[in-house]
């Protein structure tokens, strides 16, 4: 044992070492989450409007009445207002004319130029700046109704004040019921995006990785270890639990990261750690059995990078599985990173216990014991292999 | 040119035969935009979906029955509203057969008129979206509408107006209000589709891979010891990089080439002019090879060079939204709009909009003014590799 415990902490200290796992380690992970948590946090949530127009009575009521109802709005020219909605950068256009704004100030009907962009969403957006409109100019209806009542225009103004001050106005309350919505409600703007990325990283690396096991087996540090004191259980051995630890070391890097930079909630420490251990079992795996069946390392890498990140993708670590059809939900239990991910939603969204997550830590356990019993099997084969 | 030619044929060869470029180039691309088809693109679908709403609405009142009016004439959609009990309301919500239950209180318009505090109780099921934030706002429009008539109203009791006339006032106020009417224009689309989208993004970020496999070969050379051969050659030195600058080149754009045209026929999607295409992708590809020029001077050894470029590749594509579009706007906004990726997929937005050789003169000026600041770099960063 001591002999295996030696050989995974030189390959803990030989990656720690390796100054290219800087940037892919340390700082791309945490760059990726907050890109991520910040795209989809950020922004109002009722949808974004561009204004073009010169500032005018009109403009500035438009515009209110907007953002009090949550859109986001941006005020500019009305060339860069049609090159933002046709590039997606906003949902609604609205074009104020010189004519517009004096028609609204002198009190009479007003028409005003919308522009629909063609993403999703559009639609609500509209019909916000729809029922904006229609309430633009109500108060200078009712002055001129009470006017035409024989009540003195400033005694008028002075009632609808008093009255709309004091009366309350009927509102909606809005439930949301809704699957995705309720299982997302409570959860910070950076929590789902780092459980997601903590996975990608997490298999990724471990399989980049495996061109390392290549070059051990090519440069012969393989056969020199055994030439030592060691046996093959023993350098097979060592070598999966490297590949482990540094699997582990990534992903505890990444919760400790997300958790003091972001506030993400892991909710609790030692299930989360014990899934991401799981996990990183399957993923030191997979490596091994990656490192061990390929000989050529850039085809090798090639392989990893794409096999990480299109599992990732399948298993949820880059949109939610949540959204996924039921269909493809089903279809991405094939991946590791899917029953990983239910199983941090659980703990971290419904404050769940051992018991709970065990099917998940189950399937992952089993996951990992068939890849690394292959992995073995491939890597003790490839060693008589000559490359 | 015999020269260049033989040097650039022998290392396509080599390429060829290689796995990774294949495996790079090709087959990761592909098997992204497949699987990121399958999720991202089956969750954005931009059509309205018919609506149906369990509406509970106390009888005899006139107020809470406009609620339900306004909702039937909604005409981008179709809104079904089945008027029921309020338990069954909510019933159908959580059983999926109504998206949004709606239930108005008794004794709501009076309460309007009276200006009490009246809450309509409304629950959004599974399946909620842009048609329920609709409706939402079509409720919502009607209740500031009630309000205004209700504010005008007593507005009229508190100034002494004649008890007769007061029922006309709300009506008088709502005709006497200037009208704002909004006319309704479609922006010329510049965007790829979801799919299209996810296309151009995955084929521009592994482009910066696959150029790499000629340009980089230049330190592998020097690293190897072949670099010293191929200069004790009769001919120019500068031959010897024009070459590897080709081979990245043709790599580059018989990659993008493929991947597009398999993307666009596996995803249905059109990107328009081919001839305006082959000018982006001619353009892509050189400013993809050029930055490779900048690598290939500051690093060191190969394993330098290869993970400088899986670094620029990555911070690239991320930025030109290979994986998801990043919503900037403003000097970050600009900023991400210089980066070529970024002006490829843009301007494959405007081929596939409709848009052809003319249309796309900003994002071939970016690509290719970072082609050319790229070159000029390269020429002015220290050769690190030299001494090896």
């Amino acid at each position: 044992m001591r002999a295996a415990l030696a050989i995974a902490g030189v390959e803990l200290r030989r990656f720690l070492r390796d100054r290219s796992n800087i940037f892919f380690v340390f700082i791309f992970p945490l760059l990726l989450v907050l890109v991520i948590g910040s795209q989809f946090a950020g922004g109002g949530g009722n949808g974004r409007i561009a204004i073009a127009g010169d500032d005018s009575a009109l403009r500035t009521a438009v515009a209110s009445a907007l953002e009090n109802d949550g859109v986001t709005v941006s005020l500019t020219g009305a060339d860069a207002v049609r090159e933002l909605l046709a590039r997606g950068r906003s949902d609604v256009g609205l074009v104020i004319s010189p004519t517009a704004a004096a028609a609204f100030d002198a009190g009479d009907g007003v028409v005003l130029e919308t522009i629909t962009g063609s993403q999703q969403g559009t639609q609500a957006v509209l019909q916000r700046v729809r029922t904006a409109a229609a309430g633009l100019a109500v108060e200078k209806g009712q002055v001129a109704a009470l006017v035409g009542a024989g009540v003195g225009e400033s005694q008028a103004s002075a009632a609808l004040a008093d009255v709309s001050g004091s009366m309350t106005r009927p509102s909606l309350a809005v439930v949301d019921i809704d699957r995705i919505a309720q299982e997302f409600s409570g959860l910070g703007t950076f929590d789902l995006g780092a459980a997601g990325e903590t996975l990608l990283f997490v298999f990724l690396a471990s399989l980049a990785g495996s061109s390392t096991l290549i070059q051990t087996r090519r440069l012969g540090v393989m056969a020199r270890t055994l030439a030592a004191p060691v046996s093959a259980r023993q350098a097979i051995a060592g070598q999966s639990l490297g590949r482990l630890t540094i699997a582990v070391f990534q992903g505890a890097y990444i919760m400790l990261a997300t958790s003091v930079l972001f506030r993400v909630s892991w909710g609790n420490l030692w299930l989360s750690l014990l899934v991401l251990a799981t996990f990183s079992a399957v993923a030191a795996g997979a490596a091994m059995l990656v490192g061990s069946l390929i000989d050529n390392d850039g085809a090798a890498s090639g392989i990893g990078v794409g096999l990480g990140l299109v599992l990732a993708a399948l298993g949820g670590s880059m949109l939610p599985l949540e959204l996924f059809p039921d269909t493809l939900r089903t279809i991405a239990h094939i991946t590791p990173h899917a029953w990983a991910y239910d199983a941090f939603a659980k703990i971290q969204r419904h404050d769940a216990g051992l018991v709970d997550i065990l099917p998940q830590l189950g399937v992952l356990a089993a996951m990992a014991a068939v890849l690394l019993v292959a992995g073995t099997w491939t890597l003790r084969r490839s060693m008589a292999r000559a490359l | 040119m015999r020269q260049l030619w033989t040097m650039t044929a022998s290392d396509l060869r080599q390429r060829v035969r290689d796995k990774s470029v294949i495996i790079f180039g090709l087959v990761v691309p592909l098997a992204l935009m497949f699987v990121f088809n399958l999720t991202i693109g089956s969750t954005n679908d931009i059509t309205l979906k018919p609506l149906t709403i369990g509406a509970s609405v106390p009888a005899d009142d006139a107020l809470a029955a406009t609620l339900v009016t306004a909702l039937a004439q909604v005409d981008s959609f179709a809104i079904t509203v089945d008027e029921v009990s309020a338990d069954e309301a909510g019933a159908r919500v959580r059983s999926g057969k109504a998206q949004l239950a709606v239930v108005v209180p008794d004794g709501f318009g009076d309460a309007v008129r009276q200006g009490r505090p009246a809450v309509i109780d409304v629950t959004e099921g599974d399946g909620s979206g842009v048609e329920t934030d609709i409706a939402l706002s079509v409720m919502q429009g009607v209740l500031d509408h009630l309000s205004a008539s209700a504010v005008v109203i007593n507005a009229g009791v508190q100034t002494g107006v004649a008890r007769d006339r007061l029922g006309a006032l709300a009506e008088q106020a709502a005709t006497a209000t200037p009208t704002v009417t909004l006319t309704e224009g479609q922006a010329s689309t510049e965007q790829l589709s979801t799919s299209g989208a996810l296309v151009a993004g995955q084929a521009g970020l592994f482009l910066l891979f696959t150029v790499g496999f000629g340009v980089l070969g230049l330190v592998a050379e020097r690293e190897q010891g072949t670099m010293a051969r191929l200069r004790s050659m009769p001919m120019r030195p500068g031959l010897i990089v024009a070459a590897k600058g080709l081979v990245g080149y043709i790599l580059g754009v018989v990659a993008t080439s493929v991947l597009l045209t398999v993307g666009s026929m596996f995803f249905d999607v059109s990107f328009g002019s081919p001839i305006a295409i082959a000018a982006l992708v001619l353009c892509a590809v050189a400013a993809a090879t050029s930055l490779m020029f900048i690598i290939a001077r500051v690093a060191r050894t190969a394993e330098q060079a290869s993970i400088a470029q899986s670094i620029l590749a990555l911070v690239l594509g991320l930025a030109g939204g290979a994986f998801f579009p990043l919503a900037a706007t403003g000097l970050a906004g600009r900023l991400l709009d210089l980066n070529p990726i970024a002006a490829f997929t843009r301007g494959l937005g405007i081929t596939a909009g409709g848009g052809g050789l003319a249309d796309i003169g900003v994002p071939v000026a970016i690509m290719l003014g970072f082609a050319v600041i790229c070159l000029a770099l390269s020429r002015l960063v220290p050769d690190r590799g030299r001494e090896l």
